[in-house]
C-alpha cells in the first residue's frame, strides 16, 4: 500500500487509476493492513501538523502543508502553533480532514509534480552529467579503440619484428656456434701467429717454442689426415690445411737445418764439443728428414774433419799453449814415442768425438770403459749407432792421411829390427783397441791395420834380411872351434830381444804360441839359424873332421834351444827344434858308437858276426877265430882299464854336458849289447869255440855282462828284461 | 719425442762449463781403475783385471755453480805399458796419482811417476796424490803423515780414499777440478787454447757470449770459496793443508 501510495504521489499522470483504486478502496473494506498503512500515510500527510510528531516530520509536513496552508495561515511560530494545536485539536482535525479531502489530490498532484520536477531537474542534471560522462566515455572509447588499434597495429607490426628478431636470434646463435666451432677449428688446425713466426722467422731462435710449434704443426697435419680419411673425399679446407701445415713444417725443417748447420759451424770454430739440448732435439727431429739430416751431418763431418785435422797438426807441430806440452814432432827421433804420442792423441780425439756424437744423437752412453769390447753386430746396431759409426769414420777421414804418412815414414826409416818390432806391436795394440772401440770396419781401424801390417812387413823384411846375412856371412869352415859362431850368437841375441818384446809387449791375452806373428818370427829366425848351422856343419865336415861338423851343429842347435827354453810360449818351436837336435844327436851317437867299437876292438868281431851266413861254425870264419877273438877281448880289456871310461874325450867338445853324457851312455849301452852278443856267440856250441869259458874269462870283464855294466856304470836293460820275463 | 719434460734433467747432466782431461796414474794394483769405477759408477769393481793400455771414462760433476765434465784416462800401471801410457800425459789438465797405503813399494815409486807427469804433462798440470785402500787400515804400510809430508815436499795435494767403500772418492777429482779452475782464473791456463786439457763447455760459452768472454763468473767470490774451503777441511783429516 505504501508503495502504491508512493507511486501515486510519484507520478501525477496515473491519477485515475489511483482514484479508481481509491474508490475501489473506499468501496471495499479497508481493514486490511495495507490499506490501513496507506491511510495512515495519507493521514500523516496532514495530521502531523497538529500532532506532536510534527516536530519530527517537520520538513515533509511543511512541504505538504505549506502550499495548502500558506494562503490561510501566516507561518505561525512553533509555540503558537503548539498552543493552537492544543487548543484547537478537535477543531483542527476537522479542518485538516476537510482540507485533506479538498486538497488531497491537488496536494498529492502538486507534490507529485514538485517531486517529479525535482526529479526532472535532478535527473536532468544527472542526465547532463551522464551525457558528459558519456562524452567522456565515448572519447575514452575512441581513444581506447584507437589505442587498441594502435596496439593491434603495433602487435601486428611487432609480430613480424619478433619473428624477425627470433629468427635473427637463431641466426645469431647459429653464427655464434659456428664461430666457436670455427675458432676451435682454427685454433686446432692452424698455428698461432707466434708459432708460425717461430717456425719460419729467421730471427727467432730454435728453442722450445720452436719445437712446440713444430709439434703442433705436425699434430695438425696428422689430425687433418685422420679427419680426411674419415670423409667421403678430400675436402678443400682439409687440403688447404694440409698444404699449409706441410709448407710450414717444411719451413720449420729448413730453419732447423740452417740453424743446426750454423750451430755446427760455430762448434767447429770453438773446437768445443758440448751439445746444447736444443741442438740435440733438432738432430732428433731432423731424423725424420733423413735427407736433411744427411746434409747437415755431412756438413758437420766436414767441419769436424777440418777441426780434428787442424788440432792434430797443431799438436804435432806447435804443441800446447806456449809450446807446452811440446809438439809431438819434437820427438820424431824416438820412433816409439813419436808414434805412441800420435796414436794416443788420436785415441783421445776419438773418445772426445764419440762422446760428442753420443751426446748429439742422444744415445745414452753405456758407460763402457773404452778398452772393453763393443758389439758391432749389424743386427743390433740402432740407427743412432749407424750414424755414430759413420760420423766417427768421417771425423777421422782426413786425420788418417797425415797420421799414415808420418807413421809409414817412421816405420820405413827404422834400422833396428827391435825398434820396428816395438813400433809394430804398438800399432797392433792400437789397432786392437780401436777395433774394439770403433769397430773393425772403421776407417781408422783399417788404417791402423794397414799400418800394423806394414810395420810387421817391414819388421819381417828386416828379420829376413838379418837371417839372410846370417846365411851369407858364413864363418870360416876351417875354424877349429866347434862353438856357435859369433854371427849365430848375434842372431840369437836379436831373437832373444824380439822374444823379450813379445813377452812384455801388450800381448797378454796371446800367451799361447798360436800367434801368427810369433810363429812367423820363429820360423824365420830359428829356421834360418838352424839352416845356417847345418850348412855350416856340412861345410866344416868337408874340410875338417866329420866329427867336428857333427859336434858343431849340435852345439849351435842346443844353444838356440837353450834360448827358446826361456820363453814358455815358444813351446811349439822348441818341439820341432828338439826333433832336429834328436836327429843330429842320433848321428853323433852312431859316430860315437862306431868310434867306441873301434877303440874297444869289438868292431872286428861285430863285422864278422853281422856278415856271418851260418855256413859252418863262426870259429872257422876268418876274423872270428879263437885267437882273433882273444885279441879283440884283450883290446877291450885294455880299453876298459883306461881312466876316464865314463866320459868321452871326443864328446867334451859338446857344450851341453847333458847331451854329452846322454850320447856317451847310449853308446856304452850299445857296447854292452855287443859284448853280450859276443859272449853268447862264443858260448854257443854250434860255433865250436874250444874252451869258450876260458876264452872269455881270460880278459876282463871275464864274460860277465853285469860286471861290464858295473864298470861302465850303465843300467842293464837286458837283465831287467830277462828279470821281468822270468 | 726426445724433447720432453725431462729436458731440464738432461741439461743438468749434459751441458757443462768446462771440459777437463784428467789422467790417472800409479803403480799396478793400486786400484786406479777401481777408483775411477767407483767415481763414475758409484760402485766397486770386483775382480778387476789389470788394465790393458789405457781406458776412458767420463763424468760431469758440479763444483759450486760450475758444471765440469771430466774426461778420465785410466792408465795401466804395469811397466810394460809404460811406453803407451806416457803418451797420455800430453794434454791432461790434471793427474790423479794413486798409491796403495798397504804397499810401501807403490809409495816408494811415486817419485818416478811424478817425474814422468811433470816431464810429459803440461806445465800447469795439477797433481793430486791419492792413498787408496784406506779401508784396510790394519794392513797399512804408509802412514798418512809420511805421505802428507811427501806431498807437501813435492807440491801436490794429498788425500786418502777407498774405492771399496767409496769413501772420499769424489774428493780428488773435485780438488783437481777446483785447482784447474783456480789456475784458469789466475790466468795460468787458457781454455781457449788447444792442448791445455781444458776447454769451455756450451754453458760457459753461452754465458760468455752474452757478456764478455773473460768474465765467466767469479770463482773467488767470497761465499763460494768458503764453501769449497769447508769441503776441503772435511776432505783432509789433518789440520794442515798440503
Amino acid at each position: 500500500m505504501a508503495a502504491t501510495l508512493h507511486s501515486d504521489s510519484a507520478s501525477p499522470q496515473p491519477r485515475n487509476p489511483t482514484s479508481l483504486r481509491i474508490y475501489k478502496i473506499l468501496g471495499t473494506s479497508f481493514n486490511d493492513p495495507g490499506t490501513q498503512d496507506a491511510l495512515r500515510t495519507v493521514s500523516e500527510l496532514y495530521a502531523p501538523e497538529a500532532l506532536a510528531a510534527r516536530s519530527s516530520k517537520e520538513a515533509s509536513t511543511d512541504a505538504t502543508e505549506d502550499s495548502p496552508l500558506q494562503p490561510h495561515h501566516e507561518p505561525p511560530s512553533l509555540s503558537s502553533r503548539v498552543n493552537s494545536t492544543s487548543q484547537d485539536l478537535t477543531h483542527g482535525i476537522e479542518d485538516i480532514a476537510a482540507a485533506a479531502r479538498q486538497n488531497l489530490r491537488k496536494d498529492t498532484e502538486k507534490r507529485l509534480t514538485d517531486t517529479s520536477r525535482k526529479y526532472l531537474t535532478a535527473l536532468g542534471e544527472i542526465n547532463a552529467k551522464l551525457e558528459l560522462l558519456q562524452t567522456h566515455v565515448n572519447l575514452m572509447r575512441t581513444s581506447c579503440n584507437e589505442a587498441d588499434q594502435h596496439l593491434q597495429a603495433s602487435t601486428d607490426a611487432s609480430k613480424s619484428m619478433l619473428e624477425h628478431a627470433s629468427s635473427l636470434r637463431n641466426q645469431r646463435q647459429q653464427v655464434e656456434d659456428r664461430k666457436s666451432i670455427v675458432s676451435l677449428f682454427i685454433s686446432r688446425f692452424t698455428l698461432l701467429d707466434a708459432e708460425a713466426l717461430a717456425l719460419t722467422s729467421r730471427d727467432a731462435s730454435v728453442d722450445e717454442t720452436f719445437f712446440r710449434a713444430m709439434d703442433r704443426a705436425e699434430q695438425i697435419r696428422d689430425d687433418c689426415r685422420v679427419l680426411m680419411s674419415g670423409e667421403e673425399g678430400p675436402s678443400q679446407a682439409g687440403l688447404d690445411i694440409m698444404a699449409k701445415m706441410s709448407s710450414q713444417i717444411e719451413q720449420g725443417y729448413e730453419k732447423m737445418l740452417r740453424w743446426t748447420a750454423h750451430a755446427f759451424r760455430q762448434m767447429g770454430r770453438d773446437s768445443q764439443l758440448d751439445v746444447h739440448p736444443s741442438l740435440r732435439a733438432a738432430v732428433v727431429r731432423l731424423r725424420k728428414r733423413p735427407e736433411l739430416l744427411h746434409e747437415v751431418l755431412g756438413q758437420l763431418a766436414e767441419i769436424r774433419q777440418d777441426t780434428v785435422l787442424s788440432s792434430f797438426i797443431t799438436a804435432l807441430t806447435r804443441g800446447g799453449p806456449s809450446g807446452l806440452p811440446r809438439p809431438i814432432e819434437i820427438h820424431a827421433h824416438d820412433p816409439l814415442r813419436y808414434v805412441g804420442d800420435m796414436l794416443a792423441w788420436v785415441h783421445q780425439a776419438i773418445a772426445a768425438e764419440r762422446e760428442f756424437l753420443e751426446s748429439l744423437f742422444d744415445v745414452k752412453g753405456d758407460r763402457r770403459m773404452v778398452g772393453a769390447t763393443r758389439s758391432f753386430a749389424k743386427a743390433e746396431a740402432t740407427e743412432e749407432e749407424g750414424w755414430l759409426f759413420e760420423m766417427m769414420d768421417a771425423a777421422v777421414t782426413k786425420l788418417c792421411v797425415p797420421l799414415k804418412a808420418r807413421v809409414e815414414q817412421t816405420i820405413r826409416s827404422q834400422q833396428s829390427g827391435i825398434v820396428s818390432y816395438k813400433v809394430a806391436n804398438l800399432l797392433q795394440f792400437y789397432w786392437i783397441t780401436m777395433s774394439r772401440t770403433i769397430g773393425e770396419e772403421a776407417l781408422l781401424s783399417k788404417a791402423l791395420r794397414g799400418l800394423t801390417d806394414l810395420a810387421f812387413t817391414v819388421f819381417y823384411d828386416e828379420v829376413q834380411a838379418h837371417a839372410k846375412t846370417l846365411t851369407e856371412n858364413m864363418m870360416d869352415p876351417n875354424d877349429t872351434s866347434v862353438a856357435p859362431p859369433y854371427a849365430l850368437l848375434d842372431h840369437v841375441q836379436v831373437l832373444k830381444e824380439i822374444l823379450n818384446v813379445y813377452q812384455s809387449f801388450l800381448n797378454e791375452d796371446q800367451e799361447d804360441d798360436q800367434s801368427h806373428e810369433l810363429v812367423r818370427i820363429l820360423d824365420i829366425m830359428v829356421d834360418s839359424a838352424v839352416n845356417m848351422c847345418t850348412v855350416g856343419a856340412s861345410d866344416k865336415m868337408a874340410i875338417r873332421p866329420v866329427w867336428d861338423g857333427r859336434v858343431f851343429v849340435l852345439n849351435c842347435l842346443t844353444y838356440i834351444q837353450n834360448v827358446l827354453e826361456g820363453y814358455a810360449f815358444t813351446g811349439r818351436k822348441q818341439t820341432s827344434l828338439a826333433e832336429t837336435i834328436k836327429t843330429h844327436t842320433g848321428i853323433l851317437l852312431e859316430d860315437h858308437y862306431q868310434n867306441l867299437m873301434e877303440d874297444t876292438g869289438l868292431k872286428g868281431f861285430a863285422n864278422v858276426s853281422s856278415s856271418y851266413d851260418e855256413s859252418g861254425p863262426l870259429s872257422h870264419q876268418p876274423g872270428a877265430r879263437a885267437h882273433e877273438v882273444q885279441a879283440y877281448l884283450h883290446q877291450f880289456a885294455s880299453w876298459l882299464s883306461m881312466v876316464e871310461i865314463g866320459h868321452s874325450p871326443r864328446l867334451t867338445r859338446l857344450t851341453q854336458h847333458k847331451l854329452h853324457s846322454e850320447i856317451h851312455e847310449a853308446a856304452l849301452e850299445r857296447l854292452v849289447e855287443v859284448y853280450r852278443q859276443l859272449c853268447a856267440e862264443v858260448r854257443r856250441p854250434s860255433h865250436k869255440y874250444e874252451a869258450a869259458a876260458t876264452l872269455l874269462g881270460s880278459e876282463r870283464p871275464f864274460g860277465q855282462v853285469a860286471l861290464l855294466q858295473q864298470i861302465l856304470g850303465v843300467a842293464d836293460r837286458a837283465d831287467l828284461k830277462e828279470g821281468s820275463s822270468q | 719425442m726426445a724433447f720432453n719434460v725431462d729436458d731440464d734433467a738432461t741439461e743438468l747432466l749434459e751441458t757443462y762449463d768446462f771440459l777437463m782431461k784428467f789422467i790417472i796414474i800409479g803403480e799396478a794394483g793400486t786400484g786406479k781403475s777401481c777408483l775411477l769405477h767407483q767415481f763414475t759408477h758409484n760402485s766397486f769393481k770386483d775382480h778387476s783385471q789389470h788394465t790393458i793400455g789405457v781406458e776412458f771414462s767420463s763424468r760431469t760433476l758440479k763444483l759450486g755453480e760450475k758444471k765440469i765434465k771430466l774426461q778420465l784416462w785410466d792408465t795401466a800401471g804395469q811397466e810394460r805399458f809404460r811406453s803407451v801410457t806416457r803418451s797420455y800425459y800430453r794434454g791432461a789438465a790434471g793427474a790423479i796419482l794413486v798409491y796403495d797405503i798397504t804397499s810401501r813399494e807403490s809409495f816408494a815409486n811415486l817419485s818416478r811417476w811424478l817425474t814422468d807427469a811433470r816431464a810429459l804433462g803440461s806445465a800447469s798440470l795439477v797433481v793430486i796424490l791419492v792413498g787408496n785402500k784406506s779401508d784396510r787400515e790394519e794392513e797399512r804400510e804408509v802412514e798418512w803423515s809420511e805421505a802428507s809430508k811427501w806431498a807437501a815436499d813435492n807440491d801436490v795435494h794429498f788425500l786418502e780414499a777407498s774405492s771399496l767403500s767409496g769413501d772420499n772418492v769424489e774428493a780428488p777429482f773435485l780438488l783437481a777440478a777446483r785447482s784447474v779452475l783456480l789456475a784458469i782464473e789466475a790466468g795460468a791456463l787458457d781454455p781457449e787454447k788447444a792442448g791445455s786439457g781444458v776447454s769451455y763447455g756450451d754453458r760457459a760459452l753461452r754465458r760468455v757470449n752474452s757478456s764478455s768472454r773473460l768474465s765467466f763468473g767469479s770463482l773467488s767470490g767470497g761465499r763460494q770459496k768458503n764453501t769449497v774451503k769447508l769441503k776441503m777441511k772435511k776432505w783432509m783429516p789433518g789440520s794442515r793443508c798440503c
